[in-house]
């Protein structure tokens, strides 16, 4: 039994950040859950899809995140209490939704929970959801530790039914990600009966239609929800103060950050000179609260990540208060006492203390960090950014790479996000050119295919997953097809959202919840859009580049090949090999004419290992996966392959 | 010969506009291929000596070198090269079941070479629809099949290298001066393996003025014609002075006059027009319709040209004089070209430190060829 299910009130679990959220939902009494999978979020998600069976719920991976906010609000609207989650990036997609949702209103408690990535650890950007919540005019929730998480989660639906509208738990990759001891609370009887009352005053925000008009009322409404929400936080337990009373520093942070601050204050012995009050509540901000703390001090240091967020909102309320609080100097981001970029940590804010105490501090000494240097240097193999071995993306750049030199008019790619972005590096021979948002790579695609009526003769492909073909290339297609852009769309098929661990997508028969779903086809919705459609195997090297020679030699319309090969590490294909891989050393050329390691210096699987001893190669057997392409690659039938038994 | 490797090659052919897409580099390894007549690298080889560059016949070709290895003697500019004999020449009796271009002298010597065991297999140059294709026969039979003129640079020679890769030894092949040149300094085994044997049993050239570029031309003739519809081409003698293409739907006729200026830029530095480092050379044998002209330069070459007659697979006939003489002042005169386009390019005889050329020949040679009338 998952330990989400513990029915035990008082249990103490090590739960991950993640985990401690969908216990937070469960023990709400949330019924349905959607999302996108995206890092590092997916595992609220699964952890809820998991226990679906057993707590009456619905769940599931949606096309997008706009289509999981308004999967979420109409159980809302039905009285139910829902959620969505995502990725910081996933609440640009569902914010056009979003602002009208926040008008709108909700009836069943609903939240949304974006899982931030300040320093883009798996990420290509380091947005962050924050500023949504001001823009939406929506309470904003950020736990600090494990049981805070689990904890706000559950009073954010309180919170959202108190005041009907949506409500905002931002977490970050450090508390998605780790874990820590929660203490579980009650775990409700499964409840909730859904009806979507319409038939009353059209005004009535629980039983008229659900409308964003007339726009000043609707407006004026959420204002005063906000303003409900904010004399709630005043007194919220989720904003707590340690230290002196009349400290020479407050510290006011959130999130990840407050942990990182308490160390560094110890770290630093400075607990009876530096107070540190931790929000919870960081939009809007509670006066009463910040007027109270702010008067104690006189230097303010706001440590946050990202964006100067919690800065720029206390300076405004202090500014607000200055004649009751006195005037303050603000040490933080805009300042550059905190870094501006990239995800804090102890070290960080140890060196802004540091520097505003004088004192001087020095991390590990000189000596022990040159050493460190030198030993990973010299010590630790490089290790670039790789795809997998066996991993089709490789086989299909390689192709892709191939075709477009020898087509020789400079073509190129427009990427989009997956493990294939990676292509952008030597992995995937510095093939994809362009990478932004979801479903962009096709949209570019289209753009740069219609620039023909001013010379240029570039061939244009695109590259997007599987899921991210439903999730945002369709349309970008759509408007290729529609404006006759001279475009190759490739779509690297590998069964699943195999990037954020093989989630289910529309083009699969399963759906989030493990239940059989009818799969929408790509080649199916593609050729129906009006493209030319071809199906290859990205492993079969040689059709592969016949078949993309053909299309870019297309003269007219949209070409769309699939290239289908199950990711390498797919819960059906992991462990079980095609074949048996092996080199004949013999055969091998090595570095001479003929050949130059071209499968070990630019092939590069990593399942492939240059003996540089023996100058030949071999193959490393226990991470070979045994896709077979390596022998396709080989000038000189050195690598053999034999089918496994 | 100076031999450099694969991004002196891609740095001075590929970009510098001399590569003529022969084949010579292609398929020696994984990273130059040919698509649609144009080489391309795939990716970039660390090499600093390859037989990419070796083989090339627009690097470093040191026409002193070729001479004194294949003629056994200096380089001297003599327009026609070294030769035995020039004969009219004509597919024999025993070899007449095919509709030759010419005179089918190239498709008889090859089937003749094959059907008597002196090569393995022929690597000549078919076509598919508007492309030329490389293709390697083995049965005597099928040499005919490829028989026609293409006047489009082909990528013959990627398809001996793979021959040679498969370990397929004594081939034939027939193929432009250029390709003759790039076979010549294959030959030399300019890598100097150990393992090395020359695997070119024949070497059949074409006479060339210039051969077009695959690509520029399919992109002029297509808005004429459907290229793919084109079953074969010819240029007839002067004074025509026009590009014949024949399609299902009867022949199209293009002047020579908009065909000219497709030609690519490289084929003005060639100083070859009777492919002279090749056993044997065929070329037109104007005002002798169903004739070719035959230069018979090597030992080999004439042997099978014996071989071909005895077996009725070839008939010769002497040449007159003054043919003789208008050829080899065809041929002067492409020398001349060449070498005043290849000085004026600054790839004859570059000798600064760090710059290759692209041809050698001995300076009073070149002075000699350009005061020659």
């Amino acid at each position: 039994m998952s330990q989400l299910l513990e029915p035990k009130a008082g249990t103490r679990c090590l739960l991950m950040g993640n985990e401690a959220i969908a216990r937070g939902a469960l023990e709400a009494g949330v019924s349905v859950a959607a999302g996108y999978p995206g890092t590092p979020s997916s595992e609220i998600i699964e952890n809820l899809a998991r226990v679906a069976g057993e707590r009456n719920l619905y769940v599931e991976w949606s096309v997008n995140e706009k289509v999981a906010m308004e999967v979420a609000a109409a159980a809302s609207y039905a009285g139910l209490r829902s959620m969505c989650v995502m990725k910081q990036n996933g609440v640009n997609v569902g914010s056009d939704f979003l602002l009208h949702l926040g008008l709108c209103g909700t009836r069943g408690g609903m939240i949304i929970v974006p899982c931030d990535d300040p320093g883009a650890l798996s990420s290509i950007n380091e947005g962050e959801a924050r500023q949504f919540a001001r823009l939406l005019e929506i309470p904003l929730l950020e736990p600090g530790d494990f049981q805070e998480a689990k904890d706000m989660t559950k009073w954010a639906f309180e919170l959202s039914e108190e005041i009907r509208n949506l409500v905002m738990v931002r977490s970050v990759t450090r508390l998605s990600h780790a874990s820590g001891m929660v203490v579980l609370g009650e775990l409700p009887a499964p409840r909730a009966e859904a009806k979507f009352v319409h038939s009353g005053f059209i005004l009535d925000p629980m039983t008229g239609a659900v409308l964003s008009v007339p726009i000043g009322f609707k407006h004026q409404q959420q204002q005063e929800k906000l303003e409900k929400a904010v004399a709630l936080f005043e007194n919220s337990p989720f904003n707590r103060y340690l230290g002196p009373e009349k400290p020479e520093l407050l510290v006011i942070t959130s999130s990840a950050c407050f942990l990182y601050s308490l160390e560094a204050v110890n770290v630093l012995g400075l607990e009876d000179r530096v107070g540190i009050l931790k929000l919870g509540t960081t939009w809007p901000l509670p006066p009463k609260l910040l007027a109270k703390h702010l008067s104690s001090a006189n230097k303010i240091l706001i440590v946050e990540e990202v964006i100067p967020f919690l800065e720029e909102n206390v300076k405004v309320l202090a500014a607000e208060l200055a004649s009751s609080v006195g005037p303050k100097t603000f040490f933080g981001k805009r300042d550059k006492t905190i870094p501006s970029v990239g995800e804090m940590n102890p070290d960080n804010v140890v060196s802004a203390l540091a520097k505003i105490f004088a004192i001087d501090y020095q991390p590990a000494p000189e000596e022990y960090r040159k050493r460190g240097q030198t030993v990973a240097f010299f010590g630790a193999p490089a290790r670039d950014l790789t795809f997998c071995p066996g991993c089709p993306h490789r086989a299909s750049f390689w192709s892709i790479h191939n075709v477009l030199e020898m087509d020789g008019r400079e073509g190129f790619v427009c990427g989009d996000i997956g493990c294939y972005t990676m292509a952008v590096t030597p992995t995937g021979f510095s093939t994809v050119k362009t990478v932004h948002a979801m479903g962009s790579g096709t949209g570019l695609a289209s753009g740069f295919g219609k620039l023909t009526q001013f010379g240029m003769d570039q061939p244009v492909l695109s590259v997007c997953g599987d899921s991210t073909f439903f999730h945002a290339a369709m349309p970008a297609l759509v408007n290729a097809v529609h404006h006759r852009s001279r475009i190759t769309m490739v779509v690297l098929d590998n069964g699943g959202t195999a990037m954020t661990g093989f989630q289910p997508h529309p083009g699969l028969e399963v759906d989030a919840a493990g239940r059989q779903a009818p799969a929408v086809s790509v080649e199916e919705v593609a050729r129906a859009i009006g493209a030319h459609v071809e199906v290859s195997d990205p492993f079969d090297l040689a059709a592969t580049q016949e078949k993309l020679l053909t299309l870019l030699n297309r003269k007219d319309g949209v070409n769309v090949l699939v290239l289908r090969q199950i990711c390498a590490l797919s819960p059906q294909k992991k462990w079980k090999k095609l074949f048996e891989v092996s080199v004949n050393q013999d055969v091998c050329l090595g570095e001479s004419c003929g050949c130059n390691r071209l499968c070990t210096r630019i092939f590069r699987c990593p399942g492939l290992v240059w003996d540089g001893q023996k100058k030949k190669a071999r193959i490393d057997e226990v991470i070979c996966s045994g896709c077979g392409v390596c022998a396709s690659v080989c000038p000189s039938g050195a690598i053999q392959k034999k089918e496994a038994a | 010969m100076k031999v450099h490797g694969p991004s002196e090659l891609l740095n001075d052919v590929q970009k510098g506009g001399l590569c003529i897409g022969c084949g010579g580099c292609v398929d020696l390894c994984p990273y130059f291929r040919n698509y649609m007549g144009k080489t391309a690298m795939l990716f970039p080889c660390t090499l600093t000596q390859g037989r990419c560059y070796a083989h090339c016949p627009k690097a470093e070709v040191d026409l002193q070198e070729l001479a004194r290895r294949y003629w056994g003697e200096d380089y001297t500019g003599s327009p026609l090269g070294c030769h035995r004999e020039i004969l009219g020449a004509r597919a024999g009796k025993k070899f007449q079941m095919w509709r030759f271009q010419g005179g089918g002298t190239v498709s008889a010597l090859v089937a003749s070479a094959l059907k008597s065991g002196r090569i393995e297999a022929a690597v000549l140059t078919d076509r598919s629809g508007f492309e030329p294709v490389p293709k390697v026969v083995t049965q005597w039979e099928d040499v005919g099949r490829c028989g026609t003129s293409k006047f489009i640079a082909a990528p013959t020679l990627a398809a001996l290298n793979k021959a040679v890769r498969e370990g397929k030894g004594r081939l034939g092949v027939v193929g432009t001066p250029c390709q003759m040149t790039s076979v010549a300094q294959m030959r030399l085994n300019p890598l100097g393996r150990e393992d090395f044997s020359d695997p070119v049993a024949l070497a059949v050239g074409l006479f060339c003025n210039w051969a077009l570029d695959h690509r520029t031309l399919k992109a002029y003739l297509e808005k004429r014609l459907d290229v793919n519809g084109i079953l074969a081409m010819d240029i007839p003698p002067p004074p025509a002075n026009v590009l014949v293409l024949e399609t299902a739907s009867g022949k199209v006729e293009i002047s020579l006059d908009e065909i000219r200026p497709l030609i690519p830029q490289t084929c003005f530095i060639c100083p070859d027009m009777t492919s002279e480092w090749a056993d044997v050379s065929v070329g037109m044998y104007e005002g002798r319709p169903g004739w070719n002209t035959l230069i018979v330069r090597t030992d080999r070459g004439a042997d099978l040209v014996e071989q071909a007659r005895s077996d009725g697979f070839l008939e010769t006939e002497p040449m007159p004089e003054g043919y003789v003489k208008s050829l080899s002042a065809a041929a002067l005169q492409k020398k001349q070209r060449a070498l005043r386009t290849a000085a004026m390019r600054e790839v004859l005889n570059v000798n600064e430190d760090g710059k290759r050329s692209a041809l050698r020949v001995p300076p009073e040679v070149v002075n000699a060829i350009l005061a020659a009338q």
